[in-house]
């Protein structure tokens, strides 16, 4: 199972990127067990196969009817995840006007792919794809993200379209992406 | 005769520098670089990796006690600021509006620092999406994070829709600062319509925030917060009205 975080300026620059693999099997029966218990770079070799043996979902199958690209992981298909994240932000721009909500559940939705997403007061939003449900987990983590990035904020050589580089930073993120998801 | 005190000087000092190296070894070794303290570099420099250097994020956000700025180490530093400013501007206007740039970048930590501590305890976090409590908020909460004290009013202009003005009676940054009567229009108080200017941006309220000298009787310092919002933002509220 793999996360991938985003976070993004309010102007939409990608300031920070995270993939994070969890070893955590998954919690629901939203994903087919089996594709979830295995590692995600060796599914790529055995899709098809797994589909089949699994009894995947209908939303997978037809997915590899068009190509089955998406569900590959370990970086081949960095493009697919970014034009998920890319895609679910106008969904969150919408939802941002009326709702008075910092955490956003599950804003969006492509083939197996959840998008959570966060926003804080100041329009910077953390954009999450993930395959199962864990609301409280998620949430959890974006709280912790939060914090590390109002800390990141404070810095006065940080603008709002600097890159974030601190290696505490990413080690922190890490960290609670390890404890959360 | 020349040579006769020296040797007996050298002696003399080698023997203090042995004997205060025997009595206290550690402070003749961060006095004098001695080779002959091999022991106690290594302790240095043992416990320095023991204690990595903190960062940022070993620091807690939240607010502890007596952690407010000296007025007048801020009005120094805030004198400064101006000084800076003005040698770098030519014209009033060009001069306010490096201040309130210099507002800006201070009001965007405000909101988010603002808000974390706010919001962070809170079981749902929650932002502004609503003018109104977005202005009511910067009037008291912003105000007290930045000056320690609540904006003395809100006011509405009546002529124009879009303009609302935050009214302080006698703002703490410009306390100290007598302005030129031939720079009569300048008010320093653009730094705070930066604040002000960045809150309402990150809340996706843009507007253009600008600073003016109100002076009555009384109040010789009253100075006003024009906001001026853009269209998008009376738009937007009109449909959440609904």
């Amino acid at each position: 199972m793999s996360h991938h975080l985003f976070l993004l300026s309010p102007s939409d620059t990608p300031l920070y990127s995270l993939t994070h693999y969890s070893s955590k099997p998954a919690q629901t029966t939203a994903t087919s067990p089996l594709a979830s218990n295995l590692p995600s770079w060796s599914t790529s070799a055995f899709a098809g196969t797994l589909t089949a043996l699994s009894g995947a979902t209908s939303a997978t199958q037809a997915h590899h009817a068009q190509g089955g690209t998406v569900r590959i992981g370990g970086g081949q298909d960095r493009h697919v995840i970014q034009m998920i994240a890319n895609a679910s932000l106008d969904v969150i721009e919408e939802i941002v006007r009326k709702d008075n909500m910092m955490y956003l559940k599950s804003v969006d939705k492509f083939n197996e792919w959840t998008v959570s997403a966060f926003v804080t007061p100041g329009n910077m939003k953390f954009v999450l794809l993930h395959e199962a449900r864990n609301d409280d987990g998620i949430k959890s983590f974006f709280h912790e993200v939060w914090e590390l990035y109002v800390k990141t904020m404070l810095n006065p050589f940080h603008t709002a379209h600097t890159p974030i580089r601190s290696t505490v930073f990413d080690a922190r993120v890490r960290a609670s992406a390890k404890k959360y998801l | 005769m020349h040579a006769a005190p020296h040797p007996r000087f050298s002696v003399l000092s080698a023997s203090a520098v042995q004997s205060s190296e025997h009595l206290s070894p550690a402070a003749s070794s961060t006095r004098f670089s001695l080779p002959s303290a091999p022991s106690i570099n290594t302790n240095a420099t043992a416990s320095k990796p023991a204690v990595p250097r903190q960062t940022i994020y070993d620091r807690p956000l939240n607010k502890i006690r007596a952690a407010e700025v000296s007025a007048s180490a801020f009005s120094f530093l805030f004198s400064e600021v101006v000084q800076y400013t003005q040698k770098r501007v030519n014209g009033i206007n060009d001069l306010e509006r490096r201040l309130n740039t210099l507002g800006y970048r201070v009001g965007l930590r405000v909101l988010e620092l603002m808000s974390y501590r706010n919001e962070a305890t809170a079981k749902a976090p929650k932002r502004e999406i609503r003018f109104l409590p977005a202005l009511m908020s910067i009037h008291t909460q912003v105000w007290r994070a930045v000056f320690g004290k609540p904006a003395d009013a809100i006011e509405k202009s009546v002529e124009n829709a879009d303009e609302y003005m935050i009214i302080d009676n006698d703002p703490p940054i410009t306390r100290n600062i007598s302005v030129p009567r031939d720079m009569s229009q300048l008010s320093c108080s653009s730094f705070t319509a930066g604040i002000v200017e960045a809150v309402l941006d990150g809340l996706g309220f843009p507007a253009r925030v600008t600073a003016h000298n109100t002076p009555t009787e009384t109040l010789p310092n009253r100075t006003t917060i024009l906001i001026k919002l853009e269209k998008s933002v009376l738009d937007r509220e009109e449909a959440l009205k609904t």
